[in-house]
């Protein structure tokens, strides 16, 4: 009697009882469904997080008012903080002796740029910055030039512009030294944005940017004129004195007293990933634990099922000792009946989950992020095998117990 | 015949079932000799003994008292594993409800003793095909048992009875279920199977079908009543 053998006889019995297989089935595969869906879709964010992060650059760091990923409640204490002003980003500047890179900037969204016969739709994110933004945020060109030193002092009006503006409003035609208005202002295109494609379906060139004094000037507002300060140490061995520097003009600068908490949000790179990985295990944690339960609720099923079967096979099993078949021989019959039947499930889990995750990581391709391979899942896939093989065996034993310890008599004579 | 060695050697076995607070004595103090090569019918009314007796005989059961030697192996020192193994080699079951596999096909149940005697899937194949010629269900060994008559249904008992070449068939009211006429091919198929040499061992309460063997014993109360050759 070869496992083989036994294999074939428990999908023989699991096609005898479609309905009551097919149950048992599905909620083992939504267990291991779980399971998998969850780690590869959370793994392939974390990638995508991770891309994201890495543009900020390694011995970077962010200073804002509020977190720039918030998890939790603590919403109603961020809005209470008084904005970081210009004046404030600019005086931090001033102070900081350590060697870095100091940029200051601010973001609105949902601008329309308009030129004389073409317009685009409000949607159009207009960026302040200094000089040093394009050098601390990596940003390239692909013609003119960018924002210099002059254009900030002198607060002159010049664009640049992303792609994806250009193209709306100028078309193949080379935009330098053309006139671009935003809210009645006009501005002098002096360059464009080299094409970074978009990051989870966002695109990155859809943007202006113009010089930090006209950003505040036309473009903020008395809630809202918080502007982010960008930090690139000059190395990461740098990095924590920089980092250290940074907090204690800041506190002096907001009047922070000695016992309280900041009044402000420095993110590094590396705690920025941390944060974000922080959510991610949580989220892994509540799928896995969910999934888990699911497993164990189908294995109580799937005893039950069992119970059942070895009830109504009683005169087979009867038949089965009378011609031969030792203890074990009809025990292993069922273990393996259980765990062929979890494994079945656990496929059609595996297979669903897979799915899913693989039309994630597509959905994420189609908005732009070329970079998201689809890694196939290959832990999650084999804990579910052995899980799945686990519940065959821990939820399968006592039925099968029962059935290797029937008497042939009474069995034969079961109705 | 008389010369012919003792497979089944009974002496002095009682059998007792607690039942409740009183003790059912279902065997008092049987003694039997069964050798190589009889035709022997076990006859007694309900509650004689002969189904006791008849589990004893198949090693599906062990006696409480006496001594029980099958082939020379005590089957009171026997476990459970040894008395399947036992079953599996030397004891070919037939019963009244055929007792076959719905879901297999004649042939799949034919199989199934070698299966779980080890035997090689390509030697059991063609030994269950030859057990279901010598039964004359050539024909019909891929169907299932729903698609056999009654009699073609006990045809593949018997031949998975046969297919192990077992020292005994033990067949419990092999008829009983069977209309008169297909009752008595099955007897004649006993009868052949007896005359090759096989020994053949016969529980039944009718007495046209106990006529077929050469030795009729009879039980009442937990004892042999009489144990005389068919003239």
């Amino acid at each position: 009697m070869n496992t083989r053998e036994s294999v074939r006889q428990a999908i023989e019995s699991v096609r005898a009882q479609k309905l009551r297989s097919g149950l048992t089935l599905l909620s083992i595969g939504i267990g291991v469904f779980a399971i998998i869906a969850s780690t590869s879709v959370t793994t392939t964010l974390q990638k995508v997080v991770g891309t994201q992060l890495a543009d900020l650059g390694e011995h970077s760091f962010l200073i804002q008012r509020t977190p720039s990923i918030q998890f939790g409640s603590s919403w109603r204490k961020y809005m209470q903080r008084k904005p970081i002003t210009y004046q404030q980003a600019l005086e931090f500047r001033e102070r900081m002796t350590t060697t870095a890179l100091i940029t200051i900037s601010n973001t609105n969204p949902a601008y329309t740029i308009k030129t004389a016969g073409a317009s685009t739709d409000p949607d159009v994110s207009l960026i302040g910055v200094d000089h040093l933004y394009s050098t601390v945020n990596a940003v390239s060109y692909d013609r003119g030039r960018g924002i210099v030193e002059q254009d900030v002092t002198l607060g002159r009006n010049v664009a640049v512009l992303g792609n994806d503006v250009v193209v709306k409003l100028f078309g193949q035609r080379d935009p330098i030294g053309q006139t671009v208005t935003i809210k009645h202002q006009a501005f002098t295109v002096i360059g464009t944005l080299t094409p970074k494609g978009a990051v989870l379906g966002q695109s990155q060139d859809n943007r202006v940017l113009i010089p930090m004094p006209l950003f505040v000037k036309y473009y903020t507002w008395e809630w809202d004129r918080s502007v982010d300060v960008s930090v690139k140490a000059w190395s990461k061995m740098s990095l924590p004195a920089t980092v250290d520097e940074a907090i204690g003009i800041m506190r002096v600068l907001r009047g922070v007293k000695p016992d309280e908490e900041n009044t402000f949000e420095l993110d590094t790179n590396e705690a920025l990933t941390a944060q974000f990985s922080g959510f991610g295990s949580a989220l892994l944690i509540v799928a896995w634990i969910s999934g888990i339960g699911a497993l164990i609720a189908a294995g109580i099923g799937i005893m039950n099922m069992m119970l059942v079967s070895v009830k109504e096979r009683t005169r087979e099993i009867g038949v089965r000792k009378a011609v031969g078949a030792r203890r074990r021989w009809i025990m292993r019959q069922f273990l393996v009946e259980s765990i062929t039947l979890c494994q079945l499930g656990g496929m059609t889990g595996t297979v669903g989950g897979v799915g899913i995750s693989w039309l994630v990581t597509f959905w994420l391709r189609t908005t732009g992020m070329d970079g998201v391979g689809y890694d196939l899942p290959l832990t999650s896939i084999l804990f579910s095998v052995i899980a799945c093989t686990l519940i065959g065996v821990g939820f399968g034993l006592y039925p099968a117990y029962r059935a290797a310890s029937l008497d042939p008599i009474e069995a034969l004579r079961h109705e | 015949m008389a010369d012919a060695p003792i497979i089944i050697d009974i002496r002095h076995i009682g059998k007792v079932y607690p039942m409740g607070d009183e003790d059912v004595h279902a065997l008092r103090d049987v003694s039997l000799q069964i050798r190589e090569g009889e035709y022997v019918a076990l006859m007694g009314p309900s509650g004689s003994g002969k189904s006791t007796l008849m589990n004893m005989l198949g090693c599906l059961d062990t006696p409480s008292s006496g001594s029980y030697v099958f082939k020379g192996n005590n089957v009171r020192d026997l476990d459970d594993d040894d008395l399947a193994a036992i079953r599996n080699a030397e004891i070919g079951f037939v019963f009244q409800t055929f007792n076959l596999l719905p879901r297999a096909t004649a042939l799949e149940n034919v199989e199934l003793p070698l299966v779980y005697s080890g035997t090689r899937a390509r030697d059991r194949r063609q030994m269950a095909i030859d057990a279901l010629h010598t039964v004359g269900l050539g024909e019909r060994m891929h169907h299932r048992p729903n698609e056999l008559s009654g009699g073609q249904r006990q045809r593949v008992a018997i031949a998975r009875a046969l297919v192990t070449n077992p020292a005994i068939i033990l067949a419990d009211e092999p008829t009983g279920n069977l209309d008169s006429r297909t009752g008595q091919d099955i007897m004649n198929l006993f009868g052949e199977l007896w005359r090759q040499g096989h020994t053949v061992i016969l529980v039944t309460h009718e007495e046209d079908v106990a006529r077929h063997a050469r030795r009729i014993v009879r039980m009442r109360d937990g004892n042999i009543e009489s144990d005389e050759a068919v003239t």
